[in-house]
């Protein structure tokens, strides 16, 4: 995944998202150090404030805890904290915007479950 | 004592002001960038924030002193355009030394790698350089002094894309090794929104907008609907723009500080604003848009 300049959110939500997704992937265990603003910065071509800002983001939700002077580090329950808000706040308001498209387009519920079926296979794939 | 801090400062070239009355602070470390169109007073700011110009009335204090007259000053600021100020009787290999010596933070290895990845000739003179050239020289410069206050003006003047796309990446990495107070003054906020972490645009010599680039984002909203309904209720906000879509649809462009409950209630549909269309909104306002220079005939046959 990249940074992308034209979406319409902010690109320290994204650096968020980004860091969210590498926990989830296990690239930073618990209790290990995340990158710092400045790596991040390096990383996505990004200011070093914009990267801090989503690291603050992060840390705002216990994802990760601050050592002072070290810096940010994975909490031992980030993954659950992530699966727990992403459910709730980004897949499932996903699910209500695919429904309601299918149903405008009188897709059958099958023919939705299926295509998500072959979707859910390719993501999976994806994330080898 | 390390920011640089403007106070109430106007600055008048006779009777006529060119900025008015700004107040501004840039804290250590932080990348600005100064937009504004041609004539919005972007590099006499600059020319008095680098101890070129007196304001005619306010203070300026560059880490803690007056930058006019002070060698402190001088020594630790660079301005970076294309009028800087090459001696002709050196070669670019010389300049470079002379360069090293005046600048206590000057990276003489920076310089000599950044030199020969831009493969500029060092016995040529400055003058016989290709526009282009002469810009990537200056940022050479730029970067390699590592002034704590560092001003880059239209820097990438000439350039072509890709080395305009190299030269911006060098300037976020030089930052990220010794972060300090660096100013991008620029027309295409495009092309450096994600090095910013701050804003200030300017229109006519006043600041229109001065914060954070996310904040500049989120600064407006779009909305569509009906014209009836939603063209008079903006009238009542702070509007932007507005256009007629299709027959009976408008499109409006308001600040974006209506709950979210009013625009659902007014609007069928909301969108965010591309940084480059609010840029002209906001310096747009005592302009009128091109489409009034044409309409002769209805302001004659209106009186």
């Amino acid at each position: 995944m990249s940074i992308d300049p034209r979406s319409t959110e902010p690109i320290y939500v994204q650096i968020a998202y980004w860091l969210e997704n590498e926990i989830l992937k296990g690239t930073f265990k618990a209790d290990e150090q995340v990158l710092s603003q400045y790596a991040l910065a390096d990383m996505f071509n990004i200011n070093p404030a914009t990267a801090a800002k989503g690291l603050t983001l992060i840390a705002d939700e216990k994802i990760v805890y601050n050592r002072r002077g070290l810096g940010k580090f994975v909490s031992p329950n980030a993954k659950e904290l992530i699966v727990e808000k992403r459910q709730t706040k980004r897949l499932e308001p996903l699910i209500r915007q695919i429904t309601e498209e299918a149903s405008y387009l009188k897709m059958s519920e099958e023919t939705l479950i299926k295509k998500i079926k072959q979707a859910y296979k390719k993501a999976g794939e994806f994330d080898e | 004592m390390n920011e640089i801090k403007v106070d109430h400062v106007t600055k008048k070239y006779g009777k006529k002001v060119v900025l008015n009355d700004l107040n501004i602070t840039l804290n250590y470390p932080s990348i600005t960038g100064l937009i504004g169109r041609n004539g919005s007073g972007k590099t006499t700011l600059l020319n008095m924030l680098i101890g070129y110009k007196k304001p005619s009335s306010g203070v300026i204090k560059v880490f803690g002193e007056n930058p006019f007259d002070s060698l402190f000053v001088s020594t630790n600021t660079l301005f970076v355009d294309d009028r800087m100020q090459i001696p002709n009787t050196l070669n670019l290999n010389e300049i470079l030394i002379e360069m090293g010596r005046f600048y206590p933070n000057w990276d003489e290895q920076l310089a000599s790698k950044l030199f020969n990845y831009f493969d500029l000739p060092p016995n040529s003179l400055h003058q016989n350089l290709s526009k282009g050239k002469k810009s990537i020289f200056n940022m050479i410069v730029g970067l390699s002094a590592y002034a704590y206050f560092t001003v880059f003006d239209e820097p990438m003047t000439g350039m072509d894309e890709a080395v305009r796309k190299d030269m911006y990446r060098a300037l976020l990495k030089n930052y990220l090794e010794k972060p300090r107070i660096m100013i991008i003054s620029s027309h295409h906020l495009k092309e450096v929104e994600y090095l910013l972490e701050n804003l200030i645009l300017l229109d006519e010599g006043s600041i229109v907008f001065d914060g954070d680039i996310e904040a500049f984002r989120n600064y407006a909203v779009g909305l569509t609907g009906k014209v009836g309904k939603l063209e008079k209720w903006a009238e009542t906000k702070d509007l932007l723009y507005h256009e007629r879509v299709a027959i009976d649809d408008a499109y409006v462009v308001i600040k974006n500080n209506v709950s979210q409950a009013e625009l659902d209630l007014y609007s069928q549909k909301q969108s965010p604003v591309e940084t480059r269309d609010l840029l002209i909104y906001l310096t747009n306002k005592r302009r009128g848009v091109i489409d009034d220079v044409f309409k002769t005939d209805e302001i004659e046959s209106s009186k």
